[in-house]
């Protein structure tokens, strides 16, 4: 009598099972798993990109205004992600990441919702530059009393910086200077009014007419993305 | 006696009943993997029904195309009693990418409650396996309850 599976047959009662033990040992997601969305509030500035190029329609936003400015409520359905990372992907400044945690296990809707709060504040008006003789008299009444001396400095320098404008415009070779708000500025010299950043801007700030060879920026609709800048072909956009 | 033996026995081993509504067949290729011996939910008691009729778990896939509808709520309507709901994926939950089609119907928690949502698109079997055990978890309390 031969029996040649005995000895296979008690080697594998001692032998430890071969499936992934998961419940018992927890098993890690690789390296680059695009699991659960981790969301910075803090590093938002609400250029609105992600929930353009969201494919699910993940991606919703509330804006409740308040005294301070626009408290935007950020908030991602996990529910109908498709987790193609398109908006980490196209995050200009990084605000979201999608983790390795893919325990993604729900009883209710809302457990599946990662949201985050931002306050975003209007952006600060700049004392605007007199122009004709009779304007400056309207703005300094309207002014605060204990400011006077500062706004009255800015004021001197907005002056300043009109002069040097058409300088600027009129000598080509003066270098253009990244302005210190981050809002992107244009190099006359390199770019070639190609509209580009015109069509990838997220917020619609910028007017670009190809044939006038006209760059125009909407400072209260910028959210300085930096989106602009890097889709120009030329380089042409400092921030 | 025998009760408590059947309680013991059918709470430890749920059966899965798997609907595809229309699903890409991604995540019906996942829920399969579970059952194989890589993960090998049966070692955890979950064993793949035939009939609507055997199963506790209903397992849906898909975001409930329009002609999958009637055929989706008439299988889950043959499971008996207390029975327990599983959507996978994101399609069942929301239709995902493909919601606001004229051939969509869901979400499936407008027609039936739904017990537990796995997300993910598509989930990961370790997803699967602490969806089912949650699902397990629920059908237990709602036996109890029905006490």
């Amino acid at each position: 009598m031969d029996f040649p599976f005995v000895k296979e047959a008690i080697s594998q009662l001692f032998s430890k099972p071969s499936c992934a033990m998961y419940p018992a040992v927890e098993s890690v997601a690789a390296p680059r798993y695009r699991g659960r969305i981790a969301f910075d509030p803090t590093k938002c500035i609400n250029c609105m990109m992600c929930e353009r190029v969201c494919c699910g329609g993940a991606i919703t936003h509330t804006v409740e205004k308040t005294e301070e400015g626009d408290r935007i409520t950020r908030s991602f359905n996990l529910g109908c992600c498709t987790f193609c990372a398109h908006c980490m992907d196209f995050c200009n400044h990084g605000a979201i990441e999608l983790t390795q945690d893919y325990h993604m296990i729900a009883t209710k809707e809302e457990d599946l919702i990662v949201s985050g709060t931002f306050l975003k504040k209007p952006p600060v008006k700049k004392p605007v530059p007199p122009k004709a003789p009779a304007a400056p008299a309207a703005p300094k009444e309207t002014k605060a009393e204990p400011g006077a001396s500062g706004s009255d400095l800015e004021r001197q320098k907005g002056e300043a910086d009109v002069k040097s404008s058409p300088k600027a415009e009129t000598e080509r070779s003066a270098p253009v200077l990244p302005r210190d708000d981050g809002k992107p500025v244009q190099d006359p010299a390199k770019c070639i009014y190609c509209t580009i950043c015109a069509r990838k801007c997220p917020a619609g700030a910028l007017t670009v007419d190809r044939a006038a060879k006209t760059w125009a920026l909407d400072e209260d609709a910028c959210v300085a993305c930096g989106t602009c800048a890097s889709v120009c072909p030329k380089k042409a956009i400092l921030m | 006696m025998f009760q408590k033996l059947i309680e013991e026995s059918t709470g430890k081993s749920p059966w899965l009943f798997h609907i595809n509504a229309g699903s890409c067949n991604g995540c019906d290729i996942e829920l399969v993997s579970v059952l194989t011996p890589r993960y090998d939910a049966e070692r955890l008691g979950f064993k793949l029904a035939g009939s609507p009729r055997h199963a506790d778990i209903v397992v849906v896939t898909g975001p409930i195309t329009a002609q999958s509808l009637p055929r989706v709520l008439r299988s889950i309507e043959q499971v008996p009693e207390p029975r327990c709901i599983v959507t996978m994926g994101s399609c069942p939950q929301s239709g995902n990418v493909f919601r606001g089609s004229y051939s969509i119907c869901g979400p499936l928690s407008k027609y039936v409650h739904v017990d537990v949502d796995v997300a993910g698109c598509t989930p990961k079997p370790e997803a699967v396996i602490d969806g089912l055990a949650l699902a397990a978890r629920i059908l237990q309390e709602k036996r109890r309850a029905k006490k």
